[in-house]
């Protein structure tokens, strides 16, 4: 980034550092939610995951300094995304058969 | 300044340019492990042709045993009799085909080598590699591809790669024999109990794979920076070329595509090597034995990350089709290109939707009706692109005044080719047909049409139209119709049939050609006759090719000009073998690729690196392209 | 010739080539880990065993993540520090930076290692011991071995002698001629003496085919003295009651095969056993081990009554023991406040060998054992998928420092006469590093925590 000059850049570092202790922190209360049981396990992945996304979205934003790029990075990340999210929700679903009929609520353990 | 003026000036200038910037690179770093784009694009040239040839040949020996099963094949015997060569030979032909009769192993071996080359180390790197390297940079007018060392190692990346690969024949377990597609778990279980499995031929074809994926890459990530970023001044996005934009659409799809199937790869060796049960179900028995696996896998797995790569891999396959295509049809019917935004907008769609058609391949796993139903539309949906693509491709010749030498021969065959393969791929987008049709030869067909006389023939085009701007000579006309029509013939021969043969019921993949299953193919079996006829005089229709390749490097016509076609795009304004670095003076783009029999144009066409076209329009661009 | 933009920016697109580069690999990585994810979700979904949870020791992968964020810092920071360039600041950064990666990767090590050496057994009934083997690790034995079968076209005499315990073996052939096997060189030798006649050429293959055209398919040996052997399973293809066929074709025949495995037991997991009761884990550990396990599920049933009986948190805490001592008794004693079963794998800080003293010992049939595996891929699909992740995600963090180094010591020209350059090769490879680190992110809860 050509127009970053040294002020701007030494104020930079400062916010570096303090991301990189609420890294820190959320990882101790992603550890200790771990250990929390939930109603369901489900719901333990579901916060654990969410967790991580926000600290991934840290990293991306202030380290990878996303959060001012150019259009085309956007671009390219955007659809890098679909089709990650495609390649998952589609690999997901096609191992489960949404018209299979499983059963009667209760009937059927485990669902 | 007309084109032929320009020629000697350049050259004035070459001249002049040379004096000054003298360095003498050695004949290691010019020829072999050189960072200049057209070297590397030539080197892949040559090694794409050399293994599409080799794997044209593998097909040959099947097409024996298809056609008359248990004989003993002619030609293995002159082998054998090769002096030097021939005693290794003997050995390897005695193992693999006892007698000279194809034995199955070897019929298996063949078969997945086959598409394995002719797919990966073929098309790929002839279509995209070798074009896009050598025509791309020059054709946005840039001096070389945005990083050239790394341009060089995805070469060598892709050398390696074949190295390993042809290396498998070698092995005491031969080459891979579980089919291009490598489904598991047979492709787990195959051939398990080896004394060492790292020196199995299943495991070099993966490893292979690693390497010639790491090579994609590598391209793929430089043309897309080089596209984007060294444009020359001027070349607006849609003053690109149709063709440079199908690089790089192609480009997005290697990037995006392959890493599923490096992944799919590496969960393939952790099974084979490792003893890993990714793909392999709890339960597995193989030879009346439990195997002693943990299993808890799933074979679809595999299928899945297997096809997310390769659906988008055979729109990498045409795409280079119809890039070089794009550039040769307008040339020769002195037309602009019809809806060059339009088929722009086409071609992303195209790779969009290719995404999200993959399991199309799946439809018999079981995979559930809803997700069939999902990929069952968007199959259909992604025909829409492809019709577009062909459909602006014959407008184009529409009122034009064509010139048939022998690059616009191929390309106007092509488009009825490559429209007979997408239309013989609708009816296996719909499950109820796919139920019948899948794993028969009516899909070899089908995906053939696509192409072998689709993309092969544009691939030639290409080969006829820009090589006096790779040798500064042309290829023979006379060769090269010696060389069209032949093909064209044997080419519907070979896959004509098997179309009907599909219909029938006969499947792919039958060693004896259909033979032990009298109930389906009695009365039917000199189809195989035919087709492999055709196949051995395809063969001989490509000897005027190779022969027309070599002779004209020394040969051929010389061309007067550097823009011996009349083209429009910035790489006729090249010097022939244009140096490292290509331009004398830095191209400029004034106008639109395309201008072809422009009304009040002084000639029929309008390169878009002359400044002075003569028409008020062009006036006016030169004046906004000073601004 | 120089290619341009590659240290200003282009002015419409506003990027230099390498930072497109870099998102375009990285791009590509995406799709790379994204197709790990995806499988990892698709063999989770449809595992038919109990997915592990909590299984792995937790503190090597948290310090890693704590690790991977310093020097996540570090990096960005190195590349501030050039841009106003503070070189000091900048070397220090780097370093720091470098010195995490070994310290990430030595841990890496640290914890591969404990599970090459921890076994799990699953015995035909479903129960599941995990534990160590005694010293020499499990080996198939065969006593009084007398004849050797070799397959000529596949055999390799040194495969099998490397597993015969006898010093020194001699053998000789049908014809009672001695034929000496264990030199240098020896396989040469021996096929010469096998198709004895006139080779021109001492090739090998030549040598096969004159036996082929023989039609001598293999060669029997006698042992001169009877020889032991204890064989290593992976390299053998079956056996039976007095013989054992190596992998290679090789067949040894004796007085009598003995296959038993010696583990030293550190956990019992009854979740998957047919009859949990009668399950053969009892058979060979005793019955004051089974009370104690049932004192154990009790216990544990009493804590976790919130759950459904069917949960597989509920069967995690319930179904499965830790063993901490050699006797029950130790044990008990040891068992003092509430144990967490799942803080820990038990006994994968432990090298290999000297658990004898901690666990008890048991000799299992190798009939009644239906899988064994180390805690390798070969274990289940979440230690393959562990190993691919984890290992793939090791060699990016070693690509990654490699490049970081290779800025750091051999491009001080360019920190010279080239800083700005510099300066986006360092964010270049900086992003390459925040991506490692962000895979990590996910990596670490999926595998060690939920
Ligand atoms: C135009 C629209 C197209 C449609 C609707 C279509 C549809 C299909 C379908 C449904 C299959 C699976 C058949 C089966 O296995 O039962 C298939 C196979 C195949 N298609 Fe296409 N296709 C199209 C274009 C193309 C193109 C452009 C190419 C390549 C350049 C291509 C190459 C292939 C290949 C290689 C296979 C077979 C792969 C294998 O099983 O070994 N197709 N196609
Ligand atoms: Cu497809």
């Amino acid at each position: 980034m050509a127009h970053d000059n040294h002020d701007d850049l030494s104020k930079h570092v400062k916010t570096y550092m303090k991301i990189g202790g609420w890294l820190i922190f959320f990882t101790f209360v992603t550890v200790g939610l771990s250990f929390v049981e939930l109603p369901t396990h489900g719901d333990n992945l579901l916060v654990g995951m969410a967790l991580a996304a926000f600290k991934a979205t840290l990293v991306g934003l202030i380290f990878m300094h996303l959060n001012h790029e150019r259009s085309l990075i956007y671009k390219v990340l955007l659809f890098t995304l679909v089709f990650v999210v495609g390649l998952f929700v589609l690999i997901y679903l096609s191992g489960q058969n949404p018209l299979h009929f499983g059963g009667f609520e209760g009937v059927t353990p485990g669902h | 300044m007309s084109a032929a003026t320009a020629t000697l000036d350049h050259h004035g200038a070459h001249a002049h340019d040379h004096s000054h910037d003298h360095h003498e690179l050695g004949f290691w770093r010019k020829y072999i492990f050189s960072t200049d784009h057209k070297v590397i694009g030539i080197q892949y040239g040559l090694s794409g042709m050399v293994f599409l040839l080799f794997g044209f040949f593998l097909m040959m020996v099947m097409r024996w045993t298809i056609a008359y099963p248990g004989e003993a094949m002619p030609g293995m015997m002159m082998l054998t009799h090769l002096p030097l060569v021939g005693e290794f030979f003997t050995g390897w032909v005695e193992r693999w085909a006892p007698g000279g009769v194809v034995s199955p192993a070897l019929y298996n071996m063949f078969g997945a080598m086959h598409g394995t080359i002719m797919v990966f180390f073929g098309i790929v790197p002839l279509g995209f590699a070798a074009f896009g390297n050598f025509v791309m940079p020059l054709q946005i007018g840039t001096v070389d591809m945005a990083f050239p060392r790394l341009n060089m190692m995805s070469f060598w990346f892709f050398f390696i790669s074949g190295v390993i690969m042809f290396g498998s024949f070698l092995l005491p377990t031969g080459a891979v024999q579980t089919g291009w597609t490598m489904y598991s778990p047979l492709a787990d279980t195959d051939q398990m109990g080896v004394k060492n499995v790292w020196m199995h031929g299943h495991t070099w074809w993966l490893l292979a794979m690693v390497f010639n994926i790491s090579a994609s890459l590598l391209g793929s990530v430089n043309f897309i920076t080089t596209a984007i970023n060294l444009r020359a001044k001027g070349l607006t996005w849609f003053r690109v070329p149709f063709f440079t934009w199908a690089m790089m659409v192609t480009s997005f799809l290697l990037l995006l595509a392959f890493p599923p199937l490096e992944v799919a790869a590496l969960l393939q060796l952790a099974d084979r090597v490792f003893d890993a049960s990714f793909y392999l179900p709890t339960g597995l028995v193989d030879g009346g034995k439990h195997i002693d696996i943990s299993g808890g896998g799933n074979p679809l797995l595999y299928q899945h990350l297997f096809w997310f790569l390769a659906h988008p891999e055979v729109y990498v396959l045409i795409l280079p089709a119809f890039a070089i295509i794009s550039d040769v049809l307008p040339c020769n019917a002195r037309r602009p290109l019809w809806g060059h935004k339009l088929m722009i907008y086409a071609a992303l769609t195209l790779a969009f939707l290719s995404f999200i058609v993959w399991a199309h391949h799946m439809y018999l796993t079981g995979m559930g009706t809803m997700m069939s139903t999902f990929f069952q539309i968007t199959t259909v949906l992604i025909s829409v692109p492809s019709v577009i693509l062909l459909t602006c491709l014959m407008i184009t010749l529409w009122g034009g005044s064509i010139r048939y030498n022998t690059q616009m021969l191929f390309a106007t065959a092509f488009l009825p080719m490559f429209g007979i393969g997408g239309l013989t791929g609708l009816p296996l987008a719909f499950t109820f047909l796919d139920l019948f049709l899948h794993d028969t030869y009516y899909v070899i067909g089908h995906f053939h049409y696509v192409v072998a006389p689709g993309t092969i023939f544009a691939l030639f085009a290409g080969v006829y139209h820009w090589y006096p701007k790779i040798t500064g000579r042309c290829m023979n006309d006379f060769l090269g119709k010696l060389h069209f029509w032949p093909s064209l013939l044997f080419m519907n021969v070979i896959f004509g049939p098997m179309l009907y043969q599909g219909m029938i019921g006969f499947h792919r993949r039958w060693y004896d050609g259909g033979k032990y299953f009298e109930q389906v193919t009695s009365g039917h079996l000199w189809t195989n006759e035919v087709i492999s006829f055709g196949a051995w005089g395809l063969a001989l229709s490509q000897v005027p090719f190779i022969l027309n390749v070599f002779i004209s490097i020394k040969g051929g016509k010389k061309v007067t000009s550097d823009n011996p076609w009349g083209a429009t795009t910035i790489e006729w304004a090249a010097p022939n073998i244009p140096p490292h670095g290509n331009f004398v003076t830095e191209p400029v783009a004034y106008r639109g690729p395309y201008e072809y029999s422009v009304p009040g144009a002084k000639s029929d066409f309008t390169p878009q690196f002359e400044a002075d076209a003569g028409t008020p329009a062009s006036q006016a661009a030169v004046a906004q392209a000073h601004h | 010739m120089e290619i341009p933009y590659t240290r200003t920016n282009r002015p419409d697109t506003g990027l230099f080539n390498a930072k497109i580069g870099i998102w375009l690999f990285l791009a590509s990585e995406v799709m790379l880990f994204g197709g790990l994810f995806s499988s990892y979700i698709f063999l989770r979904v449809g595992a038919d065993y109990h997915w592990p949870v909590h299984e792995l020791t937790l503190w090597p992968g948290f310090v890693n993540t704590i690790v991977l964020i310093v020097s996540s810092v570090t990096v960005v920071m190195a590349w501030a520090n050039l841009k106003m360039r503070k070189i000091a600041q900048y070397k220090l950064c780097m370093w720091v930076t470098i010195i995490c990666a070994g310290v990430f990767m030595c841990l890496k090590a640290y914890e591969y290692n404990g599970k090459f050496h921890h076994i799990g057994v699953k015995l035909t009934d479903g129960t599941i011991l995990t534990g160590h083997f005694p010293e020499e690790g499990y080996r198939v034995k065969l006593k009084g071995g007398s004849t050797v079968t070799l397959n000529l076209q596949t055999a390799d005499p040194a495969y099998f002698l490397k597993w015969c315990v006898t010093p020194n073996p001699q053998f000789k052939t049908e014809a009672g001629q001695p034929q000496p096997l264990d030199q240098q060189g020896a396989l040469m030798a021996f096929i010469d003496a096998l198709v004895p006649g006139d080779h021109d050429s001492s090739s090998l293959g030549q040598l096969r085919r004159d036996a082929a055209a023989k039609d001598q398919k293999s060669v029997k040996l006698t042992a001169t003295a009877p020889l032991e052997f204890a064989v290593k399973e992976s390299k053998t293809f079956s056996h039976t009651a007095t013989s054992i066929t190596f992998r290679d074709g090789t067949v040894v025949e004796g007085a009598s095969v003995e296959d038993k495995m010696t583990l030293q037991v550190d956990k019992v997991d009854v979740r998957s056993s047919l009859d949990e009761d009668k399950a053969l884990a009892w058979h060979y550990l005793g019955d004051e081990w089974k009370k104690a396990f049932e004192e154990h599920s009790k216990e544990e049933a009493e804590s976790h009554k919130k759950f459904d009986p069917r949960d597989e948190r509920y069967l995690r805490h319930v179904k499965q023991m830790e063993i901490h001592a050699p006797t029950v008794a130790e044990h008990n004693t040891q068992h003092g406040g509430k144990h967490s079963a799942e803080a820990h794998a038990p006994g994968e800080e432990h090298a290999a060998g000297g658990h004898a003293a901690h666990y008890p010992e048991i000799v299992i049939d190798r009939k009644d054992v239906a899988f064994w595996s180390s805690f390798t891929p070969k274990w289940n699909t979440y230690y393959a998928i562990y190993f691919t992740l984890t290992g793939l995600h090791g060699m990016h963090v070693v690509a990654g420092a490699l490049v970081l180094f290779y800025f750091l010591v051999f491009d001080g020209r360019r920190l010279k006469e080239d800083p700005e350059h510099l300066a986006n090769r360092v964010e270049v490879g900086g992003l390459f590093w925040h991506f490692v680190d962000l895979v990590w992110i996910f990596l670490f809860p999926l595998l060690y925590l939920l």
